[in-house]
């Protein structure tokens, strides 16, 4: 174990670690462009150089590995010349269009020429021009003007992706980034390189020209596009509304978590966010009223709802009512559910589970087959006491009919097929359907009841591993939307049974209180990172 | 019979276009007075084909406007107080100027004509009993808005001119006691007389302190700055917020009436009336025993002139004051009505009755 | 503040009513005379008044007054502007509104596609001047006449700011 001396500060770290981990340590700030913890390294920038003593030339940190007694300058006048004049060599030919690049604000290029260049240009010869604003994929537009040559991209084809779309092509000063002949840059993983791209030289199609990055709030999340549960943030646009067509949410980013996705993100996920402001969203309570669903206020809803459950109940017993959840909730929305209807009201069919006639698959590497974020909180919320299988009444097409029907954030026409989904639905006098959006099967309900999505509420996913991870709302339920458990508190209320719960953070310690998985759970104990469902203890004989 | 009825509406007539058209110069003369005193031009856009007249076509045109406002009456308010108020507080300005004579008495085709609408032996009780009567006009104005700042205003203008009127009496006595006399003409005649052969005998020079006093509580009567607390267009706008169109506008001439009224009232008891120095009827008999013979009818005429030009100098003092001094606060107001003018007048009426009780 | 006591001439208040007055009708006597000076034709006589007769006379802006925005252009026609939101995000009172478009010359990329200023929000502070880093937006048209009969009309879009 050596002992590395950094700008006076000691530290031990493993065998074979470089002075740029061990400085990161000791959040020791040195500029890198080639240097990213996620890929193998190439030591081509330049940008990282340290003294070390006893070394007669500065050493690049990134491929420096710690010996015992090092000691490493990070912020003497040498190690800054010389930085400032990588810096200047690498700024040579950029054009300097900042005013039209999409990554003005999170820019390397700016960042550390704000930090450790601020030289005036000396240069007098024209700039050499290169390909602008070139599409090279159908996520990711390549200006090689301003790329810093750092290889991270092609780095990232060859090692995580692995799809080996992009290369440095030419040599010297006529070195650029280029698609391999007859190849896109189409893997599922494409929109990473515009993340680690410490420059302008990769930006994202879709964000392309929408909104400026310093508009944007931030909110750590989980993306719910499958079971993995990929830590993202949620990028925001919540003042200036003319921007991006009204949309709030701009984009989502990766956000490291060493345990489910490192730095990465699927392009499924990363785009998958469109729903959220879509003009299908539901934004108040609907009632059919003939053929046409005709809005109404939340109250009047929710008298409706708990009336037409209440005269279910009484005509048919508890068995002629049938409660589908759905993967897509969170645990907190999914214990409300669970806490009104199955234990309030004394309804004991409740599932989530509708199979899915399109066959998904895993890839390789991040995406899962399962495109729901809380399957596993699901089972463990809904499924503890067993019993009822939805599976069997959809697929045995029986003729048996039902009062009422209470479905959340499912499309089962998308699911199941048009067919067999409106004979399931006749099968019920009433249907309720709860959900952020307006689809096929939303339109064949009798009352719609508007949900807010992920994106909007604070709560938990628990992913197929069974980690439990916080998501924040970066937003406010549009319209008069209402995340899914206050809907469900709503309906709970109207019925006389008062929850008083204020925040999602409220249900989850009843939660982590009552469902035996979640024992010894707490939005603390759970952080940024996650925390996975204890050892279910087994029951004893 | 019907030429003395004639020559009695000719001067009525005179008197009161005399009157109303200078308030309504006034309120020119106030823009342009203001403006040039603070280096501005003041309005001067009215014009009739492009002629400007320096602005003068702006009292018209204010006049026209004030025409045809909506006349506004509020909801809750008396609909005939609120109606009555603005012909009350006119009327008692303008009847007031029925005893002040405004020349010597003239000689035409035989006949004897004294310039003065009517001589009444009680001529200042009478002026002083139609100012007191203009309180109604407030008062009525700021009940009938049924208006909390319109009733404020209303009841600060009762107090005040009822405060004021208590130190114009004062003063007044002072000069009946000099002049002995409460007709204005014989006031005015009397004024006419020279101490020590040189120095006229004004009231002024006899009772500055009362003329001082006087002017002060007279421009407190007319209600305008610095003594426009009844107003106060910036805090409670007063007793008229309620008011638009005409009757508003009579409110505003009753202010101009009044200042002339007091103007008038000043030269009448303090500064000689229609008296010109050493002009008798005869004509000039300057110090020293010359005398300069000029025909009685234009005497008369000069008389008449001065008198006018004395009373607009003081229409002009007034819109200087008004144009110089802040407005007071209503303790500053009361204390200056009530501890310091008040008892300096009666200061001033028991030095006076010394003074003359030595004298004789 | 400390205030000085007012000594005892002052607080008879009389004396300094009068110095008031001395002062005011100074002002009115002068003035008078320049007036009159001029009527009668010495057009040499300073004016008795500072008035500026607004729409016929206008005083001079200084080169730094800040009037009317104005989108400065290319060669061609079409605006500097390369919708970098500069001004935009610069501007105190939010009262700029971009959209950005693709250009299709890749060498300018990005051009306004909307570029609004709501004029009846705007407080004429120039930061938006002092953002832009293509000096596409100056505030020299010596414009201060910009009135409405509705809100609405006081936005004013990129075809009114590029005249």
């Amino acid at each position: 174990m050596p002992t590395v001396t950094i700008n006076q500060k000691s530290l031990t770290v493993p065998e074979g670690t470089t002075i740029i981990q061990a400085a990161e340590q000791l959040n020791i700030e040195i500029p890198r462009y080639c240097y990213h913890p996620g890929l193998s390294i190439a030591g081509s920038c330049r940008m990282c150089l340290v003294e070390i003593e006893k070394m007669p030339k500065l050493q690049p940190a990134c491929n420096t590995r710690v010996t015992d007694g090092m000691v490493v300058t990070t912020q003497s006048p040498k190690v800054k010349e010389a930085v400032s004049g990588v810096l200047e060599f690498l700024l040579i030919n950029h054009p300097l269009d900042c005013p039209v690049c999409d990554q003005a604000g999170e820019c390397y290029l700016q960042e550390y020429y704000m930090k450790f260049g601020l030289h005036d240009s000396r240069m007098n010869e024209n700039k050499i021009k290169r390909h602008k604003a070139e599409v090279i994929g159908p996520h990711v537009i390549l200006d090689t003007e301003r790329c810093v040559l750092c290889s991270r991209c092609v780095r990232f084809v060859r090692e995580v992706s692995r799809s080996h779309e992009i290369g440095i092509f030419n040599r010297g000063g006529q070195s650029e980034i280029r698609l391999l002949p007859d190849q896109v840059l189409d893997n599922n993983y494409s929109g990473n390189v515009v993340d680690i791209c410490p420059v302008g030289a990769l930006t994202d199609r879709d964000f392309r020209f929408q909104c400026r990055v310093w508009y944007l709030s931030k909110a750590d999340s989980v993306c719910n596009g499958c079971s993995r549960g990929c830590n993202i943030t949620v990028e925001a646009n919540r003042q200036r509304a003319h921007h991006g067509e009204g949309r709030r949410v701009m984009r989502l980013k990766p956000r490291f978590n060493k345990e489910v996705n490192r730095w990465w993100i699927c392009d499924i996920g990363r785009y998958g966010y469109k729903f959220i402001d879509d003009p299908s969203r539901l934004i108040q309570p609907l009632e059919k009223q003939g053929d046409e669903l005709e809005p109404l206020d939340w109250s009047t809803a929710a008298e409706r709802a708990v009336g037409r459950i209440r005269e279910a109940k009484q005509r048919g017993g508890a068995g002629s009512i049938v409660i589908v959840a759905s993967p897509q909730l969170t645990n907190e929305d999914l214990f409300v559910t669970r806490k009104f209807f199955g234990v309030d009201l004394g309804i004991d069919q409740i599932d989530f589970r509708i199979p899915d006639k399109n066959t998904l698959s895993d890839d390789d590497f991040l995406l899962r087959a399962d495109r729901n974020p809380n399957t596993r909180g699901a089972e463990a919320i809904l499924l503890d006491g067993g019993g009822f299988d939805l599976q069997r009444i959809i697929e045995s097409a029986s003729t048996q009919s039902f009062g009422l029907l209470y479905l959340c954030e499912q499309d089962l026409v998308k699911k199941l097929g048009s067919e067999p989904a409106r004979r399931f639905l006749g099968q019920f006098d009433y249907v309720i359907y709860q959900g952020s959006n307006e689809n096929e099967t939303s339109g064949l309900a009798n009352l719609v009841l508007p949900a807010a999505t992920y994106a909007e509420v604070n709560g938990t996913f628990t992913n197929f591993e069974g980690r439990v991870q916080r998501i924040h709302a970066g937003i406010e339920p549009l319209g008069d939307s209402l995340p899914a458990w206050r809907v469900i508190c709503k309906l709970a209320q109207t019925a006389g049974f008062d929850y008083g719960y204020e925040s999602a953070a409220e249900v989850f310690v009843e939660l982590a209180q009552t469902v035996t998985e979640f024992e010894g759970l707490s939005y603390e104990k759970i952080g940024s990172e996650g925390m996975k469902l204890p050892e279910t203890q087994p029951v004893p004989a | 019979m019907i030429v003395n009825i004639g020559i009695e509406l000719a001067k009525v007539l005179a008197v009161l276009i005399g009157v109303l058209n200078l308030a309504a110069i006034l309120t020119w003369m106030e823009r342009k007075q203001s403006a040039v005193m603070q280096d501005r031009i003041g309005a001067n856009r009215a014009s009739i084909f492009g002629f400007r007249m320096f602005g003068l076509f702006q009292v018209l045109a204010d006049g026209l406007k004030m025409f045809v406002k909506e006349d506004f009456i509020p909801a809750q308010g008396h609909r005939f107080l609120h109606g009555l108020a603005p012909f009350v507080a006119a009327f008692f300005a303008l009847i007031g100027f029925a005893a002040i004579p405004f020349g010597d008495t003239i000689h035409l085709f035989g006949r004897e004509i004294p310039l003065q609408i009517i001589d009444l032996n009680v001529g200042i009780l009478y002026i002083f009993a139609a100012m007191s009567l203009g309180i109604y006009g407030v008062v009525l104005a700021g009940w009938a808005s049924n208006n909390n700042y319109a009733f404020l205003g209303g009841m600060r203008g009762s107090s005040q001119m009822f405060s004021y009127e208590v130190t114009i009496g004062a003063t007044i006595l002072g000069v009946l006691m000099i002049f002995e006399s409460m007709s204005l003409q014989q006031i005015v005649r009397a004024q006419g007389q020279l101490l020590w052969g040189i120095v006229p005998k004004w009231g002024v020079i006899v009772q500055p302190l009362g003329c001082i006093l006087f002017l002060v509580a007279g421009i407190a009567e007319t209600k305008r700055v610095p003594f426009d607390l009844p107003e106060g267009e910036s805090e409670i706008i007063g007793f008229f917020v309620e008011y638009s169109s005409m009757k508003f506008g009579l409110f505003m001439l009753t202010d101009f009436v009044e200042t002339v009224l007091i103007a008038a009232l000043v030269t009448t008891l303090f500064f000689g009336g229609w008296q010109v120095p050493y002009l008798m009827a005869d004509g000039w008999h300057l110090p020293g025993g010359t005398l300069l013979a000029w025909p009685q009818w234009l005497v008369a005429i000069t008389q008449v002139i001065a008198y006018a030009i004395k009373v607009f100098f003081f229409c002009w003092f007034m819109l200087l004051v008004r144009w110089t001094l802040p407005r007071f606060r209503y303790d500053q107001l009361m204390r200056l009505g009530w501890q310091m003018i008040f008892p300096l007048s009666i200061l001033n009426l028991l030095a006076t009755a010394v003074v003359i009780l030595l004298l004789n | 503040m400390n205030r000085r006591d007012l000594n005892f001439a002052e607080r008879l208040y009389l004396s300094e009513v009068f110095k008031g007055l001395w002062l005011t009708s100074g002002h009115f006597f002068s003035n008078m005379k320049k007036h009159l000076a001029r009527q009668l034709g010495f057009t040499r006589i300073e004016k008795g008044a500072v008035t500026f007769q607004y729409p016929e006379e206008r005083r001079p802006f200084s080169p730094r007054y800040r009037s009317r925005h104005r989108l400065t252009q290319r060669e061609d026609g079409s605006p500097r502007c390369v919708a970098c939101m500069m001004c935009e995000t610069a501007c105190p009172a939010r009262c700029i509104y971009i959209v950005a478009g693709e250009h299709p010359d890749p060498n300018i990329e990005k051009y306004p596609a909307r570029f609004d200023i709501d004029l009846g929000v705007c407080v004429f502070c120039g930061f938006c001047v002092e953002a832009c880093p293509e000096d596409a937006i100056r505030m020299d048209t010596g414009i201060v006449e910009i009135a409405a009969y509705s809100r609405k009309e006081m936005i004013y879009h990129i075809e009114d700011l590029l005249q």
